[in-house]
């Protein structure tokens, strides 16, 4: 009854996650990645993204320290930030980025520090979330169940 | 914001404006100045224009401000022409104003100082000679008195000796008298002639020039003692003293006698009288010779009314030491008078002579020179002369010099104001000895310059009048051509306005392509995730027979929206001069071949009948972009389509080879007949002429011709602007956006060639265009066609389409198939009747039936040739499928199996339930509507393979055969399937392409695998399986055609096996082919794993998480990954492998050398340390030595068209944008992994 519970839990998560705008298709399709072979595929990858987003986002913030800032490098940093956001679904921050790079294209300081925020905001939110969605991934597999697809 | 900059830059212009003009500035009126200070901001705003362009200003600020810019540069543009003409003008002024003043200032200032030189000169002339006179006068007088006081001497010397002193007395007085007479008479000038002798005597002539008078005058003798005589000499020196005018006038004991003389001859006219003393005359005394000189002086008598000039001289006596007498000599002025009126007469101006002190000598006028006083007349001052000139003159002069006169008394005034007149002053001084003498000549000056002040006023007045009128003219002229300046200003000011407009729309338009074009990326994925996703779906096999529907709706309506943006994005491509066309070969028979096919399903519906209809001239393989080039095609025929309602579209083609452009004269709107001819004429030359010229450029010319609702001719043109539709009311019929003739237009003009709508008889558009194509450099253009005379073979067409039978019989009658034509199923079964009853019974039979004329000697004719193969077309839709007819139908046509052969023309949505029943009556040859060439082509070798074959494999022909019907069949119906599916979802034209391209293959494979079954000899056998075991799975048409040539031929030799691989094939085509196989293959079968079995990846990847998934995604299919982060350590990866490779080399075989570390690298742009087109660049380079190829596939997050070009460019082999779609990266991979291996 509690993993029947914790499933569909886990089922309604995924969904408002896709319907909020959080998740999209490609966080489907890295689902569809994951098989025996590679039993962590998702929590890797994802795991992957958050160390990478942690280090761009510094990097980031750094750069926009600077006194003289370098657009071209933040430039680069978001695009490369775009690129893994995209590729693990994570929607919204990849759509932030999109604006972020306009900023930096337009190099507009401001807009780029408000973006910067936005990002971290974003990001730290889909971490939280897909975190506690792996929790629950988890807590299904500790107790001997099968994670819904 | 705009307003403020703007105020803000006005306000500058006027600062610096008044800075660097303070002193035009600050008095000057508003509008001058706002004209100053616009063209002084004419500089910044410029300035303000040509602003860094990469500076992003918000659109409508950048409006509001060049609108802004653009008021004041007209303004200031007006006001500079404004100011501009005023200044001209001024100029023109001041130059004309000079001119005049100068040419005045010449003329009169070189006439009046010449005219004062030449006056100058006659006023000097003119005193000289009164002068001169006057100095005669003075000279004649003095030479008289000198002669008389000679003449005096002489006589008295004579008579002076004592001896008979009265009577000596006597007659040295009477010779002295006639003496003095004789002197007086020859002057006439003289006025008189003393002589005072020492004793008193007077004796003295005088003429009175009024009375015309001669007068002797003398004293009375009797008062004179001759003893006085002695005392002479005594008291000569008191006497002396005593000698004075006093003693003469005072001598008021001497009686004077006047007595009056005949002017001529001197006689006694009548007699003496006495005189008063106070009538006498001025008679020189002792006294007026005190020192012994001669004296001078001016004296005034009564008798005259002009001053007397006398001159006194004492006579000596002959011891030369007393005076005896003294003789004086008066002469009047008169005469110097008289001339100087008779010269300055002609010259109305006055002469008059003073004496030093003032006193009037002569005039020229006629006033008295003398004041009668009391004491009798007198001396008169020049100042207080009658005549008004004279009296005003001296009176200047006296004014002016007062008695401080220059040095000489000389004075030049050239205007002295008298009396409000003007005259020229001139005096001169005459240094006589005891009387200096003062000459003035006073000339008016209107007399002289008057003519030349006149002159020079009126030539003033004249020329100010000119300067005046020319100022007009000009100024008018200067207005009249300022004007047309200032209105090419105005113009140009708008030229300028409307090209900054301009380019303000081509910047926005730009924006909205690059929008777009940015944008591409963003919708498409999505678009391609739909359908991918939907693909996906429909091949799930749970799905209800309502769902699929649905899918395949929904898919159909992505697939539409996904064209429409291509639409678009090719136009906005196309306009932003982005579109690349590639350059790569292609079979453009078999693209149209598809084309058509894929329409004919849609005409089908419409009961359109679509036609293709390509000369045998045409090159089977051309360069270009086979996209594109479908994509015209596609166009053109929806669009036929979309107005045709019935009847026929057909697509013609021909060929128009550079070297019979003369020929092209030929190609009338009545295209038909030259076309055929010209045809047929090719096709003699044909081999030659495509040999010999290597690349040759094709000028291949198309025709979509329709039977639709047409085009108006004023629309010819319009039709082919984007957004427009000839008639605006057929979008809520016929939909569509108008985009599609646009891109087709401009794809065609990108392609070298025209298009345009060509005049048509009877109803329908005419459509002709043509295309610059250049055919392959190893253009081995075979003549595929098979001498199918030579296999007597007979066609008879049973087909419902009249024109795509009517062009079928051409095309097969012309290669010599005899062909029979049949519209419907009562047509069909009497040729049948004919053909086969008459031979077979050779009865009469022919009476039961009515053939027509001309068809019934066809039959005949066929009648006669023996041994012919019969193939008969059958459309589908000839059976009554509406009913059970069919059956029966079929069932007739099955008593003729036996004699002819049957091809099916299939519809593409005929049942399954027929399909069936046919294949059960032994019915394998099925293709699909529409019948063109190709098509043809493939049934004619069929049968007549199996008219080689049959005779060989009898025995096996009934089981191997069925088996292979069935095969066959499957085969057909997976074809058909495919076909119907693909054509029928209207999608995506390349997609579409290269479904049929894969459906006309799978014809052929299928055909091959038949005809291998059936007929392949062992060896043949072995040839394919090795092809097989070599990758080519699919073999492209033309090594089919070339088994299929090839085997009648060899059929019994061991040969055959060279000819395969050797076969020239374009490998190129093939890989296309193949591309299309594999990618339509991954399409239809999504859940296919491991596909990339055995492959080695390399993928360069910055981005952790895109390397991880895509390094998943790809070991999921089986492949072998290797990942590294950026470019640098991707060559470095390559290399070390390569370096190990040749280690090994060394070590082991060869054979591992053969083949590079990886099959295919996976490369992204966008990396830290070395990017992906510098990797690339790099390992390019380095397999230079190995002679490698690697293919690179670049992975971009960009989608532009212009990335991809520069990724070719730097040698990437494909092109994959991220996120990464799936399917696309394995068709990719697979593709050129594929053509990797085989090479």
């Amino acid at each position: 009854m509690d993993l029947v519970q914790l499933q569909r839990q886990l089922v309604d998560y995924r969904t408002s996650l896709y319907h909020e705008g959080f998740l999209d298709e490609q966080f489907t399709q890295l689902k569809e990645l994951q098989d025996e072979n590679n039993p962590d595929f998702v929590v890797e990858v994802v795991s992957l993204f958050f160390e990478d987003s942690e280090r761009l986002l510094n990097e980031l913030s750094k750069a926009l320290e600077q006194q003289v800032i370098d657009f071209k490098r933040i430039d680069a940093h978001v695009h490369q930030f775009k690129g893994s956001s995209s590729s693990i679904g994570a929607q919204r921050v990849q759509k932030l980025c999109i604006v972020f790079r306009n900023f930096c294209e337009a190099q507009n300081v401001e807009g780029c520090l408000k973006c910067l925020q936005q990002v971290k905001h974003e990001y730290s939110i889909v971490k939280t979330k897909l975190e506690s969605m792996f929790q629950l991934e988890r807590q299904i597999l500790n107790a001997g169940g099968s994670v819904p697809v | 914001m705009a307003e403020k900059s703007f105020e803000t830059t006005s306000q500058v212009c006027c600062s610096t404006g008044s800075e660097s003009l303070p002193i035009l500035a600050s008095p000057m009126e508003s509008p001058l100045r706002k004209v100053l200070s616009r063209i002084s901001g004419f500089v910044p705003s410029w300035g303000k224009k040509t602003a860094p362009p990469g500076r992003r200003i918000f659109h409508r600020d950048v409006e509001q401000d060049e609108f802004q810019n653009g008021t004041a540069h007209c303004l200031s543009s007006y006001y500079s022409v404004f100011v501009a003409r005023l200044a001209i003008m001024v100029m023109l002024a001041i130059l004309i104003g000079l001119l005049t003043v100068l040419t005045w200032h010449f003329t009169r200032v070189y006439t009046t100082k010449s005219l004062n030189t030449l006056a100058y000169g006659l006023r000097y002339e003119l005193l000289q000679r009164p002068i001169l006179r006057m100095w005669n006068i003075l000279n004649s007088t003095s030479e008289i008195t000198t002669a008389q006081v000679k003449l005096s001497e002489y006589v008295i010397r004579r008579y002076s000796k004592p001896t008979n002193q009265a009577e000596q007395i006597e007659q040295l007085y009477q010779m002295m008298k006639d003496i003095t007479w004789a002197l007086f008479a020859s002057r006439k000038a003289l006025n008189a002639i003393t002589i005072n002798y020492r004793n008193g005597f007077v004796q003295a002539f005088h003429r009175d020039h009024r009375s015309n008078n001669t007068f002797y005058i003398y004293s009375d003798l009797a008062n004179y003692s001759i003893s006085d005589t002695g005392s002479y000499d005594n008291k000569s020196q008191s006497s002396r003293q005593g000698w004075n005018d006093q003693f003469i006038h005072g001598n008021v004991s001497a009686i004077w006698y006047r007595q009056p003389l005949d002017p001529l001859t001197g006689e006694k006219i009548g007699k003496s009288s006495q005189i008063p003393p106070e009538d006498l005359i001025n008679i020189a005394g002792p006294s007026q010779v005190p020192d012994g000189v001669a004296s001078w002086h001016v004296a005034v008598s009564k008798y005259t009314d002009s001053p007397l000039l006398s001159a006194a001289l004492p006579v000596w006596d002959a011891s030369n030491k007393s005076i005896v007498a003294v003789v004086g000599v008066t002469t009047a002025l008169y005469s110097v008078g008289q001339l100087m009126k008779e010269l300055v007469e002609v010259h109305s101006g006055y002469i008059y002579l003073t004496s030093q002190e003032g006193y009037l000598l002569a005039t020229s006028t006629n006033t008295p020179l003398l004041n009668n006083t009391a004491k009798g007349p007198k001396l008169m001052m020049a100042a207080n002369s009658e005549d008004r000139v004279i009296r005003m003159g001296a009176q200047w002069l006296q004014k002016t010099y007062g008695n401080k006169f220059p040095p000489g008394h000389v004075v030049h005034v050239e205007k002295a104001n008298l009396g409000g007149q003007h005259y020229y002053i001139d005096s001169f001084f005459l240094n006589l000895k005891r009387l200096p003498i003062v000459g003035v000549i006073i000339i008016p000056r209107k007399y002289i310059m008057g003519k030349v002040e006149e002159r020079a006023l009126k030539t003033l007045v004249i020329l100010i009048s000119a300067s005046v009128c020319i100022l007009a003219i000009g100024c008018v002229c200067i207005l009249i051509l300022t004007n047309g300046v200032s209105k090419e200003m105005k113009l140009r000011a708008e030229l300028i306005s409307h090209l900054d407009a301009r380019r303000r729309a081509e910047a926005s338009s730009n924006y909205k392509s690059q929008f777009l074009a940015n944008m591409s990326h963003e919708l498409r994925t999505p678009m391609a995730a739909v359908i991918g996703l939907l693909d996906i779906l429909i091949c799930d096999d749970c799905l209800t027979n309502e769902q699929y529907a649905m899918v395949t709706q929904i898919r159909k309506c992505s697939t539409a929206l996904l064209r429409l943006l291509n639409n678009i994005l090719d136009l906005s491509k196309v306009e932003s001069g982005k579109l690349v066309l590639e350059e790569a070969e292609f079979d453009l028979g078999r693209e149209l071949e598809g084309l058509v096919d894929m329409f004919s399903v849609q005409c089908i519906n419409h009961n359109v009948e679509t036609v293709l209809d390509l000369s045998d001239d045409i090159p089977k393989v051309v360069r270009g972009d086979s996209a594109r080039v479908v994509q015209v095609f596609a166009n053109l025929i929806s669009n036929s389509i979309k107005f045709t309602t019935s009847g026929h579209i057909i697509l013609r083609g021909w060929c128009e080879n550079p070297n019979v452009s003369s020929d092209s004269g030929k190609f009338s709107p009545d295209q038909k007949k030259p076309m055929s001819a010209l045809k047929t004429k090719l096709k003699h030359g044909n081999h030659m002429k495509k040999v010999s010229k290597k690349d040759n450029k094709m000028i291949l010319w198309f025709e979509v011709d329709d039977t639709g609702c047409g085009i108006d001719p004023s629309k010819w043109e319009s039709v082919f602007e984007s957004f427009e539709q000839a008639d605006p009311s057929t979008t809520r019929t016929h939909g569509g956006t108008g985009l599609g003739l646009c891109i087709v237009r401009t794809l065609v003009n990108k392609m070298g060639g025209e298009i345009k709508v060509v005049k048509k008889n009877g109803q329908g558009t005419l459509m002709r265009l043509f295309l610059l194509l250049s055919t392959p450099a190893d253009g081995l253009e075979q003549q595929r066609q098979i001498d199918f005379a030579k296999h007597s073979v007979a066609v008879i067409l049973a087909l419902h389409g009249s024109m795509g039978r009517l062009i079928m019989s051409k095309w097969l009658s012309k290669n010599g198939v005899p062909t029979l034509e049949a519209s419907e199923w009562n047509e069909l079964t009497q040729i049948l009747r004919e053909l086969f009853h008459a031979r077979t019974t050779n009865s009469g039979f022919d009476t039961h039936y009515s053939l027509a004329k001309p068809l019934r000697s066809k039959v005949q004719t066929l009648q006669d040739m023996k041994k012919l193969v019969y193939i008969i077309v059958v459309d589908l839709g000839l059976l009554d499928l509406s009913t059970e007819i069919w059956k029966e139908q079929l069932n007739f046509l099955d008593k003729f199996s036996g004699q002819v052969k049957f091809a099916w023309m299939l519809n593409h949505d005929t049942s399954n339930a027929i399909k069936m029943e046919l294949r059960k009556k032994g019915h394998i040859l099925m293709v699909n509507k529409p019948l063109y060439k190709a098509k043809m082509l493939h049934i004619l070798e069929a049968v007549i393979k199996e008219s080689y074959v049959e005779p060989q494999n009898r025995s096996p022909n009934g089981t191997k055969g069925t088996s292979k019907q069935g095969d066959s069949h499957e085969c057909l119906e997976i074809d058909s399937t495919q076909f119907e599916t693909c054509s029928s979802d209207d999608s995506d034209i390349s997609e579409m392409t290269g479904a049929n391209s894969v459906s006309s293959v799978g014809i052929r494979e299928q055909l091959k695998e038949g005809t291998i079954l059936k007929s392949g000899p062992p060896t043949l056998r072995n040839c394919l399986v090795e092809f097989t075991r070599l990758g080519l799975e699919v073999n492209n048409l033309r090594t089919e055609e070339d088994q299929c040539n090839g085997r009648p031929k060899f059929h019994d030799t061991k040969d055959v096996k060279c000819e395969n691989p050797n076969s020239s094939e374009q490998p190129l085509v093939r890989s296309n082919v193949k591309d299309r196989d594999n990618s339509y293959t991954t399409n239809k079968a999504a859940s296919e794993q491991k596909s990339l079995e055995g492959l080695r990846l390399l993928l360069a990847e910055d981005t952790p998480v895109l390397q991880r998934v895509a390094t998943i995604m790809l070991e999921k299919m089986g492949a072998v990954v290797v990942a590294v982060g950026d470019g640098a350590q991707a060559v470095e990866a390559l290399n070390c492998e390569l370096d190990g490779d040749e280690n090994r080399t060394n070590r082991l075989q060869t054979e591992i050398c053969d083949s590079p570390p990886y099959d295919l690298i996976l490369m992204d742009c966008q990396m830290p340390m070395m990017d992906g087109y510098e990797a690339t660049k790099a390992i390019r380079k380095s397999e230079e030595r190995t002679g490698w190829h690697v293919p690179i596939v670049a992975l971009t997050a960009h989608a532009m068209s212009s990335d991809k070009e520069k990724c070719l460019k730097v040698g990437m082999d494909a092109y994959l944008t991220k996120p990464i779609d799936y399917k696309l990266m394995v068709s990719t991979i697979l593709s050129l992994t594929k053509r990797s291996t085989k090479g």
